[in-house]
């Protein structure tokens, strides 16, 4: 149950006050059942106080400790050690800082400033349909909700925009395309003209080229392309 | 001898936010839809509000529909009260309960995707505690979505500030309280990106900070989680409350100590003992599996301290099962889809086929910094700090008292927030510009921050916080004595000495982990310290709190504690007196809100 495994990892560093870049080799003996945040901390621990890595809630719920292993971006709170060695079928990983935001320190990126491209969605119900008439909640069917429920679980961890061929190039990225979708499809909404000026604009989905990476990366499993595939059809 | 510290710049708002979760947005969207303009500085600690730790809540928010054919938020009010084992505040409870629903239709219209019923309506389930008719059968009160309740409610307040064009300051602490006069006109912030710190001078300022439970070993809360805003008040010579109150959830996931949440067993799940007898029924005959959560905790450390509980080898911890393999498929893919995917995910256990292994985790602090009915500051026992608000899990009105029932939480960060919000609008009226930075502003964080730059020894940091977590997981956690206690104020006040001697792995500002890290380590063992105290004081047992040495609730404690420790270990206590307004009302049932005794 708690083999230990002898893993390497040879992560990008960077330093902000010198500029340099450079990459770290560091052998670890770990816990099969570890996550990577408590490898990176043990590392912090027992080897390197300066190692730079973001997380938060470490259960896959608030998409803070986004990295790339192996060239996969995913959380680092979601892959235990076990499943790592065996997905990846080695025992060495790279590890590098998500692509989708200035690098702040070593795996630290600016995540901040990838949120200006959700903020461009308005996540908000513009305009909110008129109360019930009975003054309480609009009402909803199961089977309406069930429609775009999945795509209100994503967390902007930004793998997915990461993953993305077209996100680094005048494209809002799928999670943000995706965020506009669920109000799209939230019967509540009525600014269904501005939702869609904000679809179809230039760095609209008409830039995603369908590679489906998002929905192959989504540590929440979401089908990400099947949101951007509806809006490209129109069918909302 | 390195750098010195100043502000770099100074801003200016009307309301300064420090802590954008639940309850501190709740209050901009509120002051942001009734009086517009207002211009609002949210601070977070993470990169965006959407990652606050509210968003990782799970099961429900309470609230009783007015029109409901059999609740009555008289029942949820009895709940309220007798869950905190007779230490809530009374005034509070009305307040809260009467106007939990109009938030629920809030949060619905402003396009949270609660989960609903076949008719569309929203959908209620089950939670511990929450009964109909003053306790005789279960209530469905606590209104949900899936099992991702506080990512809704986070996804809407966030969304409803970004649209009230709220300013949100993300990666910074709040590092020191600006007063002038005996008000707060603001906060000395530190950025994480640039290593800086910057002046906010504010007309209002909030804090919402939220939890603190990461002192504990096993605890379910987020890694930043570290009682910033608590300390930042004690060190502003401000009291806090009821701090010896920490609420430990039953069923954390042995390892990590992710919450899987109370909603499992709302919807039917089953705690079993190393012989899989589903050994609730004998502690509580009624309420069972949901009973209070600080019940069915001290259960599972019983079943365990008599044998019956079974031991984790991969991560050496002791624990019992929730079983859950009964309930339907659907159940399992739609109700509870997040925590499923936690126990395949992070424990390697199929829900669908498996028994669970779970284990109490350190989870929620029901005391904080003492507030009345309005969310406004209580500076001492006689006043508030004008111009200074609380809110959410920082702060204490009290609607939770000494114990807090589930669902109570995002019941309280929302229609807390709300009044907050509503007080701070009223404050604004007649509150005038702050006149510029007080001449000492920063000079006591600024020696702080030069201390833990230029600290030389041989201490190690992982060190200090793993000696803390241990400690107070043993000698402060669910069964406390007067021995362990007293032994924990001790080795505490070791700590907080060698945790000066811990040499940075570098004095670079810019995202510099360390820094940040042993500044929040301080917090923690600061907060420690003042749980420690309230607990030695507290010479009863009470809600979550359990002296072993003093197993029973004495009416001589009808009261709150309350600390001030403006330097570490310097502790002053005073009480505040228990609101006992229902009671005193003698309207119908008012006998029922004495002091009960509690069973379930």
């Amino acid at each position: 149950m708690s083999i230990s495994h002898t893993i390497t990892l040879e992560i990008n560093r960077y330093d902000p006050d010198t500029e340099l870049s450079w990459i770290h080799t560091y052998q670890v003996e770990a816990s099969g059942i570890l996550r990577f945040v408590d490898v990176l901390r043990k590392i912090n621990d027992e080897q390197d106080p300066t190692l730079a890595w973001p997380s938060s809630c470490e259960h896959a719920q608030c998409g803070s400790c986004g990295i790339i292993v192996n060239g996969k971006p995913l959380l680092a709170c979601e892959l235990l050690v076990k499943d790592a060695v065996e997905q990846f079928n080695t025992h060495t990983f790279k590890l590098k800082p998500l692509t989708i935001a200035p690098v702040l320190r070593d795996l630290v990126v600016d995540l901040e400033k990838a949120y200006d491209r959700v903020h461009k969605a308005k996540p908000y119900l513009i305009k909110p349909a008129p109360p019930h008439r009975d003054g309480d909640e609009y009402r909803i069917s199961p089977k309406t909700l069930e429609i775009y429920s999945e795509a209100t679980r994503c967390i902007n961890c930004f793998c997915c925009a990461t993953a993305c061929i077209s996100s680094h190039h005048h494209f809002l990225g799928p999670n943000t395309t995706m965020a506009n979708m669920v109000r799209l499809m939230d019967p509540r909404e009525r600014a269904r003209k501005e939702r869609m000026d904000i679809l179809y604009r230039e760095d609209g989905v008409y830039r995603c080229h369908t590679a489906r990476a998002c929905s192959f990366v989504c540590p929440k499993d979401i089908d990400v392309s099947h949101f951007l595939a509806l809006g490209k059809e129109g069918k909302f | 001898m390195g750098k010195t510290l100043t502000v770099d710049s100074t801003s200016r708002c009307d309301v300064l936010i420090i802590g954008a979760g639940g309850a501190g947005l709740r209050a901009a969207a509120q002051i942001g839809e009734q009086r517009p303009g207002t211009s609002i500085i949210a601070l977070t600690k993470v990169f965006s509000p959407q990652k606050s730790h509210t968003t990782t809540a799970q099961g429900g928010m309470a609230a009783v529909d007015p029109k409901d054919p059999v609740d009555r938020a008289i029942f949820h009010m009895f709940d309220t009260w007798k869950g905190s084992d007779c230490s809530a505040d009374q005034n509070v409870i009305k307040k809260l309960c009467a106007i939990g629903w109009e938030e629920v239709v809030w949060l619905e219209r402003h396009g949270m995707h609660f989960s609903r019923t076949e008719e569309g309506r929203i959908a209620k389930r089950p939670f511990g505690g929450h009964m109909l008719d003053f306790g005789e059968t279960l209530a469905f009160r606590a209104c949900y979505e899936a099992d991702r309740t506080g990512k809704g409610i986070m996804d809407t307040v966030w969304a409803e500030s970004l649209k009230y064009g709220v300013n949100f300051i993300g990666q910074c602490i709040a590092t020191e309280l600006l007063c002038k006069d005996g008000h707060c006109i603001g906060a000395i912030i530190f950025r994480y990106p640039e290593g800086k710190f910057f002046a906010i001078l504010a007309k209002a300022t909030i804090i919402a900070t939220g939890g603190k439970t990461r002192m504990y070993l096993v605890s379910s809360n987020c890694r930043g989680n570290t009682g910033d805003g608590l300390a930042l008040a004690l060190n502003t010579g401000l009291p806090v409350m009821d701090l010896e109150a920490v609420q430990f959830h039953p069923t954390g996931m042995v390892g990590p100590g992710i919450l899987a949440s109370e909603a499992l067993r709302g919807e039917g799940a089953i705690l079993r003992n190393k012989d899989e007898e589903p050994f609730m029924e004998r502690y509580a005959p009624t309420a069972k599996d949901l009973a209070p959560r600080d019940l069915i905790s001290r259960a599972i450390i019983q079943e365990i301290r008599e044998g019956r509980g079974l031991f984790h080898e991969g991560h050496n911890a002791h624990h019992v099962w929730l079983d859950l393999r009964h309930l339907p498929k659907e159940v399992h893919e739609k109700k509870i889809q997040e925590v499923c995917s936690f126990f395949k995910r992070f424990v390697g256990v199929d829900p669908e086929k498996d028994l669970c292994p779970v284990t109490p985790t350190a989870h929620y602090q029901m005391g904080g910094i003492p507030t009345n009915e309005f969310g406004e500051v209580q500076g001492d026992t006689h006043g508030i700090v004008p111009g200074l608000f609380a809110c959410g899990e920082v702060a204490a009105a009290s609607l939770h008292g000494l114990n807090r029932l589930g669902t109570n939480s995002l019941l309280e960060l929302i229609t807390m927030g709300r009044v907050t919000g509503e007080g701070v609008v009223e404050y604004l009226k007649d509150a005038k510009d702050p006149d510029g930075l007080p001449p000492d502003a920063g000079h006591i964080i600024f020696d702080q921050f030069s201390t833990y730059l230029h600290a030389q020894g041989k201490e190690k940091y992982a060190e200090i916080r793993d000696t803390l977590r241990n400690l107070m997981m043993e000698k402060v956690g669910i069964f406390r004595s007067e021995k362990s206690l007293l032994e924990a104020v001790d080795d505490l006040g070791e700590l907080k000495e060698r945790a000066t001697h811990i040499p940075p792995g570098t004095t670079c500002m810019r995202t510099n982990q360390d820094l940040w890290q042993i500044w929040e380590l301080n917090n923690l063992i600061t907060v420690s310290m003042v749980i420690a105290q309230g607990a030695l004081a507290r010479k009863e047992s009470r809600g979550a709190h359990f002296r072993e040495d003093y197993p029973k609730r004495s009416d001589e404690f009808n009261y709150h504690t309350l600390v001030y420790m403006p330097k570490f270990n310097t502790v002053t206590f005073d009480k505040r007196p228990i609101d006992m307004s229902i009671f005193e009302a003698k309207g119908d049932h008012y006998e029922l809100f004495d002091y009960i005794q509690r069973e379930y």
